[in-house]
């Protein structure tokens, strides 16, 4: 599995690799039923703790992608609603990647369009509503 | 039972002639976590480490530790057998030698597996026959380690681990503690290398001058702690910012950079109240969190 | 184990001073028959008197060497966590460095004194097995308190030099003070047979000084309780 976790980013490192195991669904780099490797071994390959692994697995399981069977492990389990949502995100990203090109044309730089997402991010939606 | 603490202390306090090395700490390490204990050289870490294992006695408070309290020796004695310590100097008899070491050490716990001693024995590349004071430093510090995870403690404590370690060293090291982790070992270690204490502690816990300033589990850390910098158009209103979460406020001409805990929206919108021509918003990594919480207010 | 440690740690201080008192008396023993005078009567029995005194004073001196050591020392080099963390208790640290330094000390107040009587049965001198043991008990029995003494120092002082000095000063002290104004109870004149010898024969009294012994064994041991309550509390 080609996981890579940044302590230094603002994003808690379960929540990164809950991400990191979506988008491997997403891409399809992982299957239908097709195994995770263990809480431990999984743990020891990316050197965090296994509260890390063992948290976004819990979480992804309360989702409905993961599926814990107990004694054998943590196996993709690809639902039908999953599956729409992963179209949904695939147009998101077309979106962004569009806005993205369109904002770097208008002359900003990346950092600062990170930091400007970053931002816009953290504005809760009622702040928005009372705009 | 509920959530237990491996480590737990009421008010635990060291005074000595005319400084206060630890002062009415609260400490509460959970178990089956890894937690990372952070603080300036003459914090106080070792020494609470040391009130802890009963080799300095308390001036007041109270502590226990795998529910034994620190302050009775018998109840110290039984705590010791299940904890595995190892010393910021990596202690080890010169006269010894490595063979003799382990032999040595294994006799008093029961719960020492001779098959995880042979396996650090073959990765650490320790020479058996050689006398310790003859080692070098990384061989010794190896050494001092392989003691500590030879066993199955229900708690390991380690005062600044990866010292005399290179980088293959310390990524050893970090291995092994994820793995000991992972069976259920609670972890409580002191480290100046904030770079390891970010990629595999679960909770942090920053003390200064003998007080914990901090105490919090890493993710919350990520997820809360956010440096926001803003620009006005004129001289910035320094006083409204003063509010829950705002930890320090930096003013310059006509630019504010906020450093918060938590509650990094209400600033933000706060500047947007006060017409603010440019909101930054960064994460802090553990190192700025460290720094600014240790720094003189 | 912490007894394999204590013997590690007094390895050779034991064995040198076992080889060094051992061949010390022999060969005196042996030899020394040329010094004698021969207007003294009852010469051998003198000799093996002479022996003792100089037994007496390398004994005191490897016995209080011996002494030392223990966890006080081994916090002043830094290596006290690591059997501070060792799950036994205080007491035990000291009873186990007790335990050892008293077996040696007995085979060192033993041996060389085995070594002798075969040198004189040898030499068709033969001795009584009686003197022999009386003079082994009244060194065990009045010395052991010395090394109780280097016990107690080296728990008080933790110097790796200081320790030892301190000891040693407390020795010459004591024997100065008791031989000025208490030479009924000067604890020397026991160890070395000076109040049992008959100076007619030179050969030891059937009646030693056993409430003497018993005196300096209580001592002895008071001395060693009160080592562990020093370790017992004192912090590191």
């Amino acid at each position: 599995m080609f996981f890579k976790l940044t302590p230094t980013t603002g994003q808690p490192l379960y929540l990164q690799l809950m991400q990191q195991i979506r988008h491997a669904v997403e891409t399809g780099a992982l299957r239908d039923g097709e195994q995770l490797p263990g809480i431990r071994t999984l743990a020891e390959e990316l050197v965090v703790s296994p509260n890390t692994v063992a948290k976004a697995y819990s979480e992804l399981e309360h989702e409905g992608l993961l599926e814990m069977r107990h004694g054998s492990g943590a196996f993709v389990c690809v639902k039908r609603r999953t599956r729409s949502l992963a179209d949904q995100v695939q147009i998101a990203r077309r979106r962004l990647r569009d806005l993205i090109e369109r904002l770097r044309e208008d002359g900003l730089l990346d950092e600062e369009i990170r930091r400007a997402f970053e931002a816009e991010l953290l504005y809760p939606a009622e702040i928005v509503r009372k705009r | 039972m509920t959530d237990e603490a491996v480590i737990l202390t009421q008010a635990l306090t060291k005074t000595y002639r005319n400084a206060e090395a630890v002062r009415a700490l609260n400490l509460s390490v959970g178990r089956n976590r890894i937690t990372a204990f952070l603080g300036r050289n003459g914090a106080g870490k070792s020494t609470t480490i040391k009130m802890l294992l009963g080799m300095l006695r308390p001036t007041s408070g109270s502590g226990s530790v795998l529910g034994w309290e620190i302050t009775n020796a018998k109840e110290n004695c039984e705590l010791r057998r299940r904890v595995a310590y190892v010393a910021e100097d990596k202690p080890l008899y010169g006269y010894m030698t490595v063979e003799q070491t382990i032999r040595f050490v294994s006799s008093f716990y029961p719960d020492w597996r001779k098959d995880v001693e042979k396996k650090l024995f073959k990765d650490y590349e320790l020479p058996p026959e050689r006398k310790v004071k003859t080692l070098s430093k990384g061989m010794r510090t190896k050494l001092a380690l392989l003691l500590a995870f030879a066993r199955r403690p229900n708690l390991l404590i380690l005062d600044e681990p990866s010292e005399g370690l290179d980088p293959v060293g310390i990524e050893q090291l970090l291995q092994t503690l994820v793995a000991q982790s992972a069976e259920g070992v609670s972890i409580f270690f002191s480290s100046h290398q904030i770079g390891e204490v970010e990629r595999i502690a679960d909770q942090v816990c920053i003390l200064e001058k003998g007080c914990l300033l901090v105490d919090a589990s890493l993710d919350n850390l990520r997820q809360f702690y956010r440096r926001i910098d803003l620009v006005f158009p004129s001289a910035p209103p320094e006083g409204e910012f003063r509010i829950a979460g705002v930890e320090r406020i930096q003013a310059a001409s006509n630019r504010l950079s906020v450093f918060a805990s938590k509650n990094a929206e209400a600033v933000i919108e706060r500047a947007h109240d006060l017409n603010a021509v440019s909101v930054e918003v960064a994460p802090v990594g553990l190192r700025d969190i460290f720094l600014e919480t240790v720094k003189e207010r | 184990m912490l007894w394999y440690k204590a013997w590690l740690e007094t390895r050779s201080r034991f064995l040198i001073s076992l080889a060094t008192l051992t061949l010390f008396s022999a060969i005196f023993v042996q030899h020394a028959q040329g010094l004698l005078r021969p207007e003294w009567k009852s010469d051998f029995n003198r000799l093996l008197f002479v022996n003792q005194q100089f037994l007496v004073i390398m004994w005191v001196l490897s016995v209080v060497l011996l002494g030392m050591g223990g966890i006080v020392r081994e916090r002043a080099i830094g290596i006290s966590s690591l059997t501070l963390a060792l799950p036994v208790s205080r007491q035990r640290l000291v009873g186990t460095r007790v335990g050892v330094g008293v077996l040696e000390a007995t085979i060192l107040g033993v041996v060389p004194w085995i070594a002798v009587f075969f040198v004189s049965f040898f030499a068709r001198k033969p001795i009584s097995i009686i003197q022999v043991a009386s003079y082994v008990l009244l060194l065990l029995g009045g010395g052991l308190v010395y090394f109780a003494l280097a016990v107690l120092v080296s728990s008080l002082v933790s110097g790796e030099y200081s320790a030892p000095a301190v000891a040693f000063g407390i020795v010459l002290l004591a024997a100065m003070l008791f031989d000025a104004w208490l030479r009924q109870f000067n604890v020397w004149r026991l160890v070395t047979g000076d109040l049992s010898i008959n100076r007619s024969t030179y050969l030891l009294s059937e009646h030693l000084p056993w409430l003497g012994i018993l005196c300096s064994i209580s001592v002895a041991l008071s001395m060693v309780v009160a080592s562990m309550i020093v370790v017992q509390r004192r912090q590191f």
